[in-house]
């Protein structure tokens, strides 16, 4: 496992309280985030023991919310005011479903389940890792060992229940969502590596070609006077018009 | 003459159809996509609006988008250029966000729709928000004061409106305060500020206000001063709005206020650090409706009317409406259902409709329920497939039954007929409880709203009972009715009504004619026989963070993830068993025994 290998690095991630607190206060907001999209997940799925297991999920996913929350919390108020760690790390050490987006009500159950399963295997592999680096923090190691417990449910009934809705194809379906994954994370970048391009292009325009245009709208602004401006008296501008 | 209005892009689309006239349909975008505040292209609720009405795109004569985009792109330019070169990491980002979809309006409609963009029209924001307010209102001639964040330039517009003997409207408005001065980023800004979420939480800055005193007025009234003219201008040293994407409030405005509080940190009213946020939010509380009351005032002295029409998202700030009410010399002041940009949907199909098509005046409905309607059956269904208990029920038998509930402390989530268009629920996607005990305050806000514990619940009472327990001035019950205000509780109900009477001796009441919501009223006089007060508490249908429910399903699953323990949709009530929650996981471990002994 390539999350195993770099457990130094967790630990040292893990070491410091004030992350720590800021990174269980994040895992609670995504959990909590989990939990709304398997109740939109209960919600639109026409097989009812889908809707049951979903929403039960969905509790469990809203539980560990409050959990990741309350401990959060609690680490924060014990330290003293004003201590501040910036450097947060969410990229090397992400939540549960982190970097996962979901279109609940545009996927199937099959695919929905293929999905759920793989996140679900992901945060219990990771969460067993930050379980593992926490030895000195045994109250907050409690907390994922409870929350592992909940994910090993997940993770399987998701597999259960994907080889019940899909006797024939499941396997294949799993191998799909994988490569979707894949596909998906190289789409990421690719639009994060071209918002990056944009704004660098961008900026350099900001800086060469809005200088003469800033300054004239400077000096527009400074004609302005403050308080009350009329409304246009044309009370019947065309509304084709998009300005 | 069908006209399809449409708001997005900003905050909490919505898509609303006016025909002939008359609405016919609205809803936010958010109750259908189930993402709060949503502010995407708002393709589910045209479907739905279009769905409701039987209708093809081709059939729509028109398209009224609330706003003009490109006015409004002006603005952010224009905003970029004068704050240059301090604005150059919000420029990319500004930039990228206003030319994707959002300058495009026009080919997104007629793409989306294949209406001719000959069809497709545009309003301006602040006449939007004023058509919303006063077309929907039952008055001919009233004043009209909008306020928001921003729209296109405009954050604050004032004029009057006019439906004539002869069929013709006149919406004028007179005047505007221009970005970046701004009363609702200002509220904004101290709602960040304050940790909490902007453009959403602005109600728990009020809410908090009633714990403190408004020690800091001096210092928002450096940061916000009034002109000669009456308007007024934000010291733009104190605000970053207008140069980063980042932060609104300015390290002059940390200086002047202390630093700000940590979202994740809950707010602790016996610490001092907790106590000056309390005051920060009065004293914001106090200018704000000081600035307001003021604008009223002389709108009232200048056009001589009688009603004010309010509109904009700041409307929905009840303790201000209360005040403009009281003393600004207006007799009636009228609020719709949805007075933010939601509501501009409607409100933009309005305007076309009367001013540009000079369609005839038609009196609106004056209710709020525009939406999806609530389906018993389903619920029963649903129901009877997970195995719960419920009862089909004829209407009075429901009536006293879900009475009796209220009166013996049970929470009930209550869903009947077309979902309310705006933030607030007003008996239709509602959770009622009995409003007396300080616990049942604290139980809904521990096991079913898991919130935030200063807000106050919102109480609900009949117009016959309404003076009984709440000090209405003249005007106060017609505000109320769609809880547009904030009123005292009379002394002496004080503590029988304590689960909904905030610290400060007033409730935000919802004041219930049997006409808008006919069985809710018939329900609160149920209780009224039952506990001697025919009032409930009324608080919105969903959990923290998620919009209200719109479907049974939805309420459904609501019901089972929290504390409620009845549910009424239509004619179906359904109680909690007793550990519904097992059964789930049973059922998985019995299917995997199943597949195992099937395999063999
Ligand atoms: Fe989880
Ligand atoms: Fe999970
Ligand atoms: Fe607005």
């Amino acid at each position: 496992m390539i999350f195993e290998m770099f457990r130094p690095v967790h630990r040292w991630i893990w070491c410091d309280a004030e992350r720590r607190a800021h990174k269980l206060l994040r895992f609670g907001e995504t959990e909590t985030d989990g939990g709304r999209d398997l109740v939109r997940a209960s919600e639109t799925t026409p097989d009812s023991l889908l809707r049951r297991l979903y929403l039960e999920h969905a509790i469990d996913e809203h539980r560990h919310g409050v959990m990741f929350r309350r401990r959060g919390n609690e680490i924060l108020r014990s330290l003293a005011p004003g201590s501040n760690s910036s450097f947060q790390a969410d990229w090397l050490a992400p939540s549960g479903h982190g970097v996962d987006d979901l279109r609940v009500d545009e996927e199937p159950d099959e695919a929905l389940l293929a999905f759920l399963h793989l996140s679900e295997k992901n945060a219990a592999d990771r969460f067993s890792v930050y379980r593992d680096v926490l030895e000195n923090d045994i109250p907050t190691r409690a907390i994922f060992e409870e929350i592992l417990r909940d994910e090993v449910f997940h993770m399987n009934y998701t597999l259960t229940q994907l080889a019940r809705v899909s006797p024939q194809r499941h396997g294949r379906t799993l191998w799909y969502e994988r490569l979707r994954r894949i596909w998906k994370s190289y789409l990421r970048m690719a639009a994060a590596l071209g918002a990056v391009m944009g704004g660098f292009i961008l900026t350099v325009q900001y800086f060469v070609i809005l200088p003469p245009f800033a300054w004239l709208a400077k000096r527009a602004e400074r004609r302005e006077s403050p308080g009350w401006a009329p409304v246009s008296p044309q009370p019947n501008r065309p509304l084709q018009r998009q300005y | 003459m069908k006209i399809l209005g449409v708001s997005a892009h900003y905050h909490d689309s919505a898509a609303a159809l006016v025909i002939d006239g008359v609405p016919v349909c609205a809803v936010q975008e958010e109750r259908l996509s189930r993402r709060k505040g949503d502010a995407s292209f708002p393709l589910s609720a045209i479907q739905w609006c279009l769905d409701h009405a039987c209708l093809e795109p081709d059939a729509l004569d028109a398209v009224v988008y609330y706003e003009r985009p490109m006015l409004k792109f002006e603005r952010i330019l224009t905003c970029a250029l004068r704050a240059f070169p301090h604005s150059w990491r919000a420029f990319p980002k500004a930039m990228q966000n206003s030319l994707g979809e959002r300058v495009w309006v026009r080919g997104i409609i007629s793409s989306h729709l294949g209406v001719p963009s000959s069809r497709i029209l545009f309003t301006e924001h602040h006449q939007s928000h004023a058509a919303a307010a006063f077309l929907t209102a039952p008055t001919r001639r009233a004043a009209i004061l909008t306020t928001d964040g921003v729209g296109e330039w405009a954050t604050l517009a004032v004029g009057h409106g006019e439906r004539k003997p002869d069929g013709n409207t006149e919406i004028t408005l007179l005047r505007e305060i221009r970005f970046p001065h701004s009363l609702g980023m200002l509220y904004s800004t101290f709602t960040a500020y304050l940790g909490f979420a902007v453009n959403e939480d602005e109600y728990k800055v009020m809410g908090l206000a009633g714990y403190g005193r408004p020690t800091m007025v001096d210092q928002v009234r450096r940061v916000i001063r009034r002109t000669p003219d009456g308007a007024f201008t934000l010291d733009l040293g104190y605000f970053e709005f207008h140069t980063t994407t980042e932060r609104s409030y300015s390290d002059r405005f940390v200086e002047l206020f202390g630093p700000p509080r940590n979202s994740y940190e809950p707010i602790d009213l016996e610490t001092a650090e907790g106590q000056r946020f309390a005051d920060c939010a009065a004293s914001v509380q106090r200018v704000l409706e000081d600035t307001l009351v003021d604008i009223a005032r002389t709108l009232h002295q200048e056009t001589g009317l009688t009603d004010l029409c309010l509109g904009g998202g700041v409307a929905l700030n009840g303790v201000a409406n209360t005040r403009i009410l009281a003393e600004s010399g207006f007799e009636r002041v009228f609020v719709p259902s949805a007075p933010g940009d939601a509501g501009c949907a409607l409100g933009a199909a309005l305007y076309a409709d009367r001013i540009h098509f000079h369609n005839p005046d038609r009196d609106v409905p004056d209710h709020p329920f525009w939406g999806p309607p609530a389906d018993g059956v389903e619920l029963a269904r649903l129901a009877r497939e997970d195995g719960h208990r419920f009862e089909e029920l004829d209407d009075s038998t429901l009536i006293e039954q879900t009475a009796d509930d209220l009166a013996a402390g049970r929470v009930v989530g209550w869903m009947d007929g077309a979902l309310e268009l705006g933030p607030r629920a007003l008996g239709h996607r509602s959770i009622l409880a009995a409003p007396h005990a300080v616990a049942m305050r604290d139980r809904l806000n521990r096991d079913i709203k898991f919130r935030e514990e200063f807000r106050p619940f919102a109480p609900a009472v009949s117009i016959e009972a309404a003076d009984r327990y709440f000090e209405l001035p003249p005007g106060g019950a017609r505000l109320a009715r769609f809880m547009s205000g904030v009123f005292p509780v009379r002394k002496e109900w004080r503590q029988r009504l304590a689960a909904v009477t905030h610290v400060d001796g007033t409730a935000r009441v919802q004041v219930l004619e049997h006409d808008m919501a006919p069985r809710l009223h018939t329900l609160l006089e149920a209780y009224g026989r039952r506990s001697g007060i025919p009032v409930l508490l009324n608080t919105s249908f969903n959990l923290a963070g998620e919009p209200i429910v719109n479907r049974v399903v939805e309420g459904y699953t609501t019901f089972r993830r929290s504390g409620i323990d009845v549910l009424v949709a239509g004619q179906t009530r359904l109680t909690k068993r007793a550990s519904p929650l097992a059964n789930a996981k049973e059922e998985v471990t019995c299917s995997r025994s199943v597949e195992r002994s099937s395999a063999r």
